[in-house]
């Protein structure tokens, strides 16, 4: 009886928790100029990324370290029609012009080699549609060879990561396609139904927040019932789950892929905050830092994961402005992840949790 | 042919960091992304012994061996020991640790902060002087071939030698072994497992450190210049097998040529990218790397 009411306690906590933080981030708009709404906007943005991480590694033991690839390709997606979109743009985007063989013609089909598979993003709709299934379908191609193979634990970060690497080094080298090292960067605004997305203004966040908001409550959808009991036991014990007779590779290219599509879906809200997409967003460093992020808060926690990435982003772009704290930043940073590693490795969230859980179970370092 | 000594120099460069990478992966299962620093650190003791002391190249082999020994050493004291049996958290805790060396090296260890620079550090780029010997080319078989591989080479030859030895010759070494294939059996039999670690992750980081220096020698020094060395050469341990040299070095030779002749054949970006998908494949296939020890 005693545990059923502290069961409670905790989740009324988190209930409170996850009520006051997005109930924050609802007024929040009304207290920051246009600068900083922006920011704040992108800031969410690495929480839906952070979430993405904490679906697949948090709940399934997937630590993938190519969470950048399937960021970029959303964010590329959306940047191509967006870059259709800018007048400037019109009838061949800029980039190709510059690339093109003098005598070319000068439409979509033929301007430079492969430009004809950007016509389809002459609809916005596609380039929004793409920056969820490309990633998903990339991630279900790789999951699929990996999972299969029965590849686990440290051999799928490094696959993973070395997929990133070559999506990068595509992207650099197809410059006539895709701007190579400089990615597309001048793009229109979103505009759907006749209403314009302003990078600056509040439209933005809102609609990263909403987005935030929707993705986690999935999150807690799928990972709360049966599914993500499963994930969880093929975290703990992959043969034994698989001995039990649960389809493993299954349940793990599911989370695989719906983390990936995450990962999209915030490389679009990235494309729209920051009005770029570049080859540097599938950097290793990138990939890592979202791993990170998600640790900092609670690599088990959908909610901590986010706070984490928004923790750190916040108190890093605090440092920037200081000529100060600016040169220390990093450390401060690599300090905080190696304190976060050693001392607490279930984050921000395994602190509230042990606040609530006095029961003296002992703790154990859950999603390694 | 020079396509092929140009793979046999850069198989030499990604086994001398792969070779240490290897031995602390493959023995304490520790995987140390502040490595590359560690090429980093080889690197910037060049500069700045060059710059400050006078030496020359050779001599700076073994100080940067020590320096970078050095900086191994209190890594794995601090941080690293507390680690062992939780694979990925290391990656993310030594991730960490490469950061923060990047940065000291940026702001002059801190001094920067107070208004004081010392030639060869900060975010600049440097250059090291070669010594006028390894500068010149010789020809072989034909083709005109430069020392300065011929010298990585030899180098690389002569520190697998050693690693070679240190590891089956040596007390040391098969206590290593021990401890790699059985640490609390080992631990019982009054082998000191913590020390071994230490020393080995001491080891292995001075051997990054003399891949610096080499690399210093071709390459343009700079804070953030390690970090493509540890993922290529954390791809050649895993694709040559875990814990076994001879794999870790062929692995090298053949990912090293496979670069240089796609890259001579199509271009560099494909090089690396044909790279990648080798060891992907590699690992999808043969997980356990293309050499696999047998185990008991």
């Amino acid at each position: 009886m005693r545990m059923m009411e502290e069961r409670m306690t905790y989740r009324t906590a988190s209930l409170v928790a996850y009520v006051a933080f997005f109930a924050l981030l609802m007024v929040l708009p009304f207290f920051l100029n246009s600068f900083w709404t922006n920011r704040m906007a992108t800031y969410l943005v690495y929480s839906i990324c952070a979430l993405g991480i904490s679906m697949s590694w948090g709940y399934a033991g997937i630590l993938s370290l190519g969470q950048g690839l399937f960021f970029g390709m959303g964010a590329y997606m959306l940047a191509m029609s967006l870059t259709l979109a800018d007048p400037g743009n019109n009838p061949v985007p800029e980039l190709m012009l510059l690339n093109m063989e003098p005598d070319a013609v000068r439409d979509l089909c033929c301007v430079t080699t492969g430009s004809f598979l950007w016509i389809p993003f002459r609809w916005v709709i596609v380039g929004i549609l793409a920056g969820i299934l490309v990633p998903c379908i990339l991630a279900a191609v790789i999951g699929y060879v990996m999972f299969k193979r029965r590849t686990t634990g440290v051999y799928v970060s490094i696959i993973t990561l070395a997929f990133a690497l070559i999506g990068q080094l595509l992207i650099i080298n197809n410059q006539p396609l895709t701007g190579g090292f400089n990615g597309l960067a001048s793009l229109a605004s979103l505009e759907i139904f006749g209403f314009e997305f302003d990078p600056y203004g509040p439209s933005i966040y809102y609609l990263v927040t909403l987005t935030l908001l929707a993705v986690i409550l999935l999150a807690r959808y799928l990972l709360s019932g049966r599914v993500g009991q499963v994930l969880k036991a093929i975290r703990e014990d992959e043969a034994r789950a698989r001995y039990l007779g649960y389809d493993v590779e299954n349940y793990k290219l599911f989370i695989f892929c719906v983390s990936a599509g995450v990962a999209g879906l915030a490389g679009m809200l990235f494309t729209l905050t920051s009005e770029f997409a570049a080859p540097s967003l599938m950097a290793t460093s990138f990939s890592i830092s979202m791993v990170i992020w998600a640790a900092t808060g609670g690599r088990a926690s959908l909610l901590g994961a986010c706070i984490g990435a928004l923790l750190v982003n916040f108190i890093g772009s605090l440092a920037s402005e200081s000529a100060t704290f600016q040169p220390v930043w990093p450390i401060i940073l690599g300090g905080l992840f190696v304190f976060v590693v050693l001392v607490m490795p279930n984050g921000i969230a395994g602190i509230f949790k042990d606040f609530f859980d006095r029961r003296s179970a002992p703790r154990t370092v859950e999603g390694r | 042919m020079e396509t092929f000594v140009i793979g046999l120099s850069i198989g030499s460069i990604l086994f001398m960091v792969a070779l240490g990478l290897a031995i602390i992966y493959g023995t304490m299962k520790v995987i140390n992304l502040a490595h590359g620093e560690m090429v980093m650190i080889g690197a910037y003791t060049t500069v700045l012994a060059t710059k400050h002391l006078g030496f020359n190249l050779y001599l700076c082999i073994p100080l940067a061996f020590l320096v970078t020994a050095a900086f191994g050493y209190v890594i794995e004291r601090t941080v690293v020991r507390r680690l062992y049996g939780r694979l990925l958290d290391t990656l993310l805790a030594t991730w960490g640790i490469a950061l923060i060396l990047q940065q000291l090296i940026r702001i002059h260890f801190g001094l920067g902060l107070f208004g004081i620079h010392i030639d060869g550090l900060g975010s600049d780029l440097q250059n090291v002087p070669v010594p006028s010997e390894l500068q010149q080319a010789f020809q072989f078989l034909g083709a005109n071939i430069p020392v300065y591989r011929a010298f990585l080479f030899v180098m690389a030859l002569l520190l697998g030698a050693v690693s070679w030895w240190l590891i089956f010759k040596t007390r040391f070494g098969s206590q290593l072994r021990a401890v790699s294939v059985a640490r609390n059996t080992a631990s019982a039999c009054g082998i000191n497992d913590k020390r071994v670690n230490t020393l080995a992750f001491a080891y292995g980081s001075g051997l990054a450190g003399i891949a610096g220096v080499l690399v210093s020698g071709f390459k343009t020094v700079s804070p953030d210049m390690g970090t493509p060395y540890v993922v290529d050469a954390f791809l050649v341990v895993v694709a040559g097998g875990v814990g076994h040299l001879m794999g870790t070095l062929l692995s090298a030779g053949i990912l090293g040529e496979v670069q240089s002749f796609v890259a001579t054949w199509l271009n560099d970006v494909y090089g690396r990218t044909v790279l990648f998908t080798v060891v992907i494949l590699i690992l999808l296939f043969k997980p356990q790397g293309l050499f696999v020890t047998k185990s008991r």
